[in-house]
C-alpha cells in the first residue's frame, strides 16, 4: 500500500515527463515520416547526386544507433559551431532516426504494389507521373501503414534516450524521482508501467489496423 | 592524430560491445522459443499470458528494463553489476522480440508437413523438432540476421548505465577532449556501428533490386 | 522383390469399416452420416465433384480430420471421434494407415533416403541399417534408386511422388489412403504414379483412391464409389457404373467428366 502511496505521489512529475515525452515523438514521427516520403523516392532517382546524398542520409539513420545520433547532435555539433538545446537536439536526432526507418518502409510498401498496375495503367495511355501520383502512391502507403505505426510506437519509446542528453523527459523525470530517496525499482517500474500502457494498447491497435488493412488487397 | 586517438579509444569498447550483443541474443535464441510455442498453444491461458508477457517486455523501452535491472534488483547483498544488468536486459528483450520472429516462422511452415508428418504416426515431439523446427529456422533465418543489426546497435543503450562499451568509450574520450576531437569520437562510433551493419543492409537491397524493376 | 514386404507380406488382408461418418463446419455440413465397408485386398475409387466431402471423408479414416459422429474400424482398432481418443491409440491407426497426399509433402531439409528412413526410426524403432536397406529397396521398386542422396527439391513431381509413396510403404502399413495422388501432375507423368499404384493394388493392398483419373478407376478398382454433396450416392462395380449410372447425379457428373 505504501507503494501505491509512493507512486501517486511520483506521478505529476512523471505525467509532466511523460508530456514532453509524447511532444518529441509527435515532432519526430511528423517531421520524420515527411522526410521519409521524400528519401523513399530519392534513393531511387536518376540523379546520381541526389540519389547519393538521399542514400547516406538513410544509411546513417539506419545503421547508427540512435543514441549516438542525439549525442553527436548534442554534444558533438557545438564543436564545430552549431549548438541547440537539448530539447531541440533530440527532436533532430530522433526525425532523422524517424526518416530513415519509415523511408524503408515506405520504399517497400511501394514497391509491393503488383506490376501489374503499372502495366495496365501504360496500356490505357496514363502518363508515369499520375500513375505514380494516384495509382501506385496510394496503394504504397496503405500497405506501408502498419509498418509505420508500428514505428511511431518505436519512436515514442525511442524518446527515453533523450535522457542521455538531459532532456526533462519520463526517464529523467523517473531518474531524478529516484535519487531523492534511492527507491529506484518503485520509479522505474512505474515509468516502464506508463510507457507500457501507451505502447502496449497503440500496438494491439496497430495488430488490428493490419487485419483489417489486409482485406482490400486485389 | 587526433582522428587515430579517437578512433583507438573507440574500438576498446568493441569487444563489449560485441559480448553484449552476442550474449543477447544467444539468451534470446534459446529462451525464444519456449515463449513462441507458449504464444501458439491450445490452452488460451497459456496462450494469454505469454502475449501479455511478450506485449510488456516489448511496450517498455530498452533503457527502462537496464535501469530496473541495475538499480532495482538488489536481493540481500546480491546486486546485478552493470555488465550483468546489460546483459539480462538485453537478453530479456531478445526473447520477446525473437518469440515473434519464431511464431511467424513456424506458422509460415507449410500445413501438408505436419500432416505428412501426423499421417506417417510421428509423435508431437518428433514433429516439431525434426520436421516443423528445421524449416521454420530456414525461413526466419534473415529475419534473426536482421533483428541481430538492430541488436549490435541496441548495445549502445547500456553506455547509460555505464558499460564500457563503444559508446561509452567515445563519451569518455569527447570529454577528455572538449576541443573539435570532441565531436570525432561520436562519427567513427556511428561510422563503426554502420560497418558492422552493411553486410546485412547490403544483401537487402540486392533483394530489393530485383523486386524494385515492378515499380519505378 | 516386392513393394509389401516384412509383416505385412503375410498379414491378413485388412479392411476398413466406416459407420455413419458425420461432420460439419459451422453451418456447413461436409460429410452427411456417411457410411462404406471396404473389402480387404481390394482397391476403392471415391470420385464425385469438388465440394462433396471426398478428401475430407478419406482423412476422417486416420484422423487428419475428425469426425462428429460415427465410428471408424481399422483392422483391430475401433475408434469413435465422438469420445476421447488417446493419443496411444491414435499412433497405432496412423502406423497401420499410410497416406499419400495431392502436394506430396516430403520433407524438402532432408536427402530423399532420409524422408523415409527418418519415419521408419522414429515409428518402428528400426535400426539405421535396416532402415536405410529398406529403403534403398523401396526406391529400387519405383524407379529412383539414383535419386537416394538428392534432395526433393530436385526431384519432379512425378518423382517426389513415388517417393512419397515409398515411404509410405516402408512402416508397413495395411491400408494405403491416395488423396488425389495425381491431381498435382501433369497427365504424362501421373501415369508413372499410377503404375506404381496399379502394381500395388496386384500385390493386394487395401487400397482408398480419391482421384480424378477415370481409367484408373474404370480399370484397377474393384469398387466405385462416387459421393456428392457429402453424402456417397451410388457405389458398385466401376464398369457398371460408368457404363450406365442409376443415378442422374452420377450420370451429369459422369458427362462433364467425360466430355473434357
Amino acid at each position: 500500500m505504501q507503494l501505491l502511496a509512493d507512486w501517486a505521489s511520483y506521478l505529476p512529475s512523471m505525467l509532466d515527463g511523460l508530456r514532453i515525452s509524447l511532444v518529441i515523438a509527435v515532432i519526430s514521427i511528423v517531421a520524420g515520416y515527411a522526410l521519409g516520403i521524400l528519401l523513399a523516392f530519392g534513393v531511387s532517382v536518376r540523379l546520381a547526386v541526389v540519389r547519393w546524398l538521399c542514400l547516406a542520409i538513410v544509411e546513417i539513420g539506419r545503421g547508427a544507433p540512435a543514441l549516438v545520433i542525439l549525442y553527436l547532435v548534442y554534444f558533438g555539433l557545438p564543436k564545430v559551431g552549431i549548438t541547440f538545446d537539448s530539447f531541440t537536439a533530440a527532436c533532430i536526432g530522433l526525425s532523422w532516426n524517424a526518416a530513415a526507418y519509415s523511408s524503408e518502409i515506405i520504399r517497400a510498401g511501394v514497391q509491393s504494389v503488383p506490376r501489374g498496375q503499372l502495366e495496365a495503367a501504360d496500356a490505357l495511355g496514363l502518363t508515369r507521373r499520375w500513375t505514380l501520383l494516384r495509382v501506385v502512391a496510394p496503394q504504397g502507403l496503405r500497405s506501408a501503414i502498419p509498418g509505420l505505426m508500428g514505428l511511431a510506437i518505436q519512436m515514442f519509446q525511442g524518446t527515453s534516450l533523450a535522457y542521455g542528453i538531459a532532456v526533462p523527459e519520463l526517464m529523467k523525470q523517473a531518474y531524478q524521482l529516484g535519487s531523492q530517496n534511492f527507491q529506484y525499482l518503485q520509479v522505474f517500474v512505474l515509468a516502464g508501467l506508463v510507457y507500457a500502457l501507451v505502447s502496449v494498447p497503440a500496438t494491439w491497435i496497430t495488430v488490428f489496423f493490419e487485419k483489417r488493412l489486409g482485406v482490400h488487397r486485389a | 592524430m587526433d582522428l587515430v586517438n579517437a578512433a583507438l579509444a573507440v574500438v576498446k569498447g568493441l569487444p563489449l560491445t560485441l559480448l553484449l550483443a552476442v550474449s543477447a541474443l544467444a539468451i534470446g535464441a534459446v529462451g525464444a522459443l519456449p515463449v513462441s510455442l507458449g504464444l501458439q498453444s491450445r490452452h488460451i491461458v497459456v496462450r494469454l499470458l505469454c502475449r501479455l508477457c511478450v506485449d510488456l517486455v516489448r511496450g517498455i523501452p530498452i533503457i527502462v528494463w537496464l535501469f530496473v535491472l541495475k538499480f532495482g534488483v538488489v536481493v540481500g547483498t546480491f546486486k546485478l553489476d552493470a555488465l550483468q544488468s546489460a546483459i539480462v536486459g538485453l537478453g530479456l528483450v531478445s526473447i520477446a522480440y525473437l518469440a515473434e520472429i519464431y511464431r511467424g516462422g513456424i506458422q509460415a511452415v507449410p500445413r501438408g508437413q505436419t500432416e505428412a508428418a501426423e499421417a506417417l504416426g510421428l509423435s508431437s515431439r518428433t514433429r516439431l523438432v525434426h520436421v516443423v523446427l528445421p524449416q521454420a529456422f530456414t525461413i526466419v533465418s534473415p529475419s534473426i540476421a536482421t533483428y541481430f543489426v538492430g541488436l549490435l546497435k541496441d548495445t549502445s543503450i547500456a553506455s547509460t548505465i555505464v558499460v564500457a562499451e563503444m559508446v561509452f568509450q567515445a563519451q569518455s574520450f569527447a570529454r577528455q577532449n572538449p576541443t573539435l576531437a570532441g565531436l570525432l569520437p561520436y562519427v567513427i562510433a556511428g561510422g563503426l556501428y554502420i560497418v558492422l551493419s552493411l553486410p546485412v543492409a547490403f544483401a537487402s537491397r540486392r533483394l530489393d533490386a530485383r523486386l524494385r524493376r515492378a515499380v519505378v | 522383390m516386392a513393394l509389401i514386404e516384412g509383416s505385412a507380406l503375410n498379414a491378413e488382408r485388412v479392411g476398413i469399416d466406416l459407420e455413419h461418418l458425420s461432420k460439419r463446419y459451422g453451418d456447413t455440413v461436409v460429410l452427411d452420416d456417411v457410411s462404406l465397408h471396404v473389402e480387404p485386398g481390394t482397391v476403392t475409387a471415391l470420385i464425385g465433384p469438388s465440394g462433396a466431402g471426398k478428401s475430407t471423408f478419406l482423412r476422417c479414416i486416420n484422423l487428419l480430420e475428425r469426425p462428429d459422429s460415427g465410428v471408424i474400424r481399422v483392422d483391430r482398432h475401433v475408434i469413435e471421434p465422438g469420445k476421447l481418443v488417446t493419443s496411444r491409440d491414435l499412433a497405432a491407426l496412423r502406423r497401420s494407415v499410410g497416406m499419400v497426399f495431392q502436394s506430396f509433402n516430403l520433407f524438402p531439409h532432408l536427402s530423399v533416403l532420409e524422408n523415409i528412413v527418418f519415419p521408419q526410426r522414429k515409428v518402428l524403432g528400426r535400426s539405421r541399417e535396416e532402415a536405410q536397406d529398406r529403403a534403398h529397396a523401396l526406391l529400387s521398386r519405383v524407379g529412383l534408386a539414383d535419386k537416394a542422396n538428392e534432395h526433393p527439391g530436385r526431384c519432379s513431381g512425378g518423382q517426389q511422388q513415388r517417393i512419397a509413396i515409398a515411404r509410405a510403404l516402408a512402416l508397413e502399413p495395411s491400408i494405403m489412403l491416395f488423396d488425389e495422388p495425381t491431381s498435382a501432375l501433369d497427365p504424362e507423368v501421373g501415369l508413372e504414379v499410377l503404375a506404381v499404384m496399379r502394381e500395388l493394388a496386384d500385390e493386394g493392398m487395401t487400397m482408398l483412391v480419391v482421384t480424378h483419373e477415370m481409367n484408373f478407376a474404370r480399370d484397377v478398382s474393384d469398387t466405385l464409389v462416387v459421393m456428392a454433396d457429402s453424402h456417397i450416392i451410388e457405389q458398385g462395380d466401376p464398369r457398371a457404373i460408368m457404363s450406365d449410372p442409376q443415378v442422374e447425379r452420377t450420370r451429369r457428373f459422369l458427362r462433364a467428366v467425360l466430355e473434357r
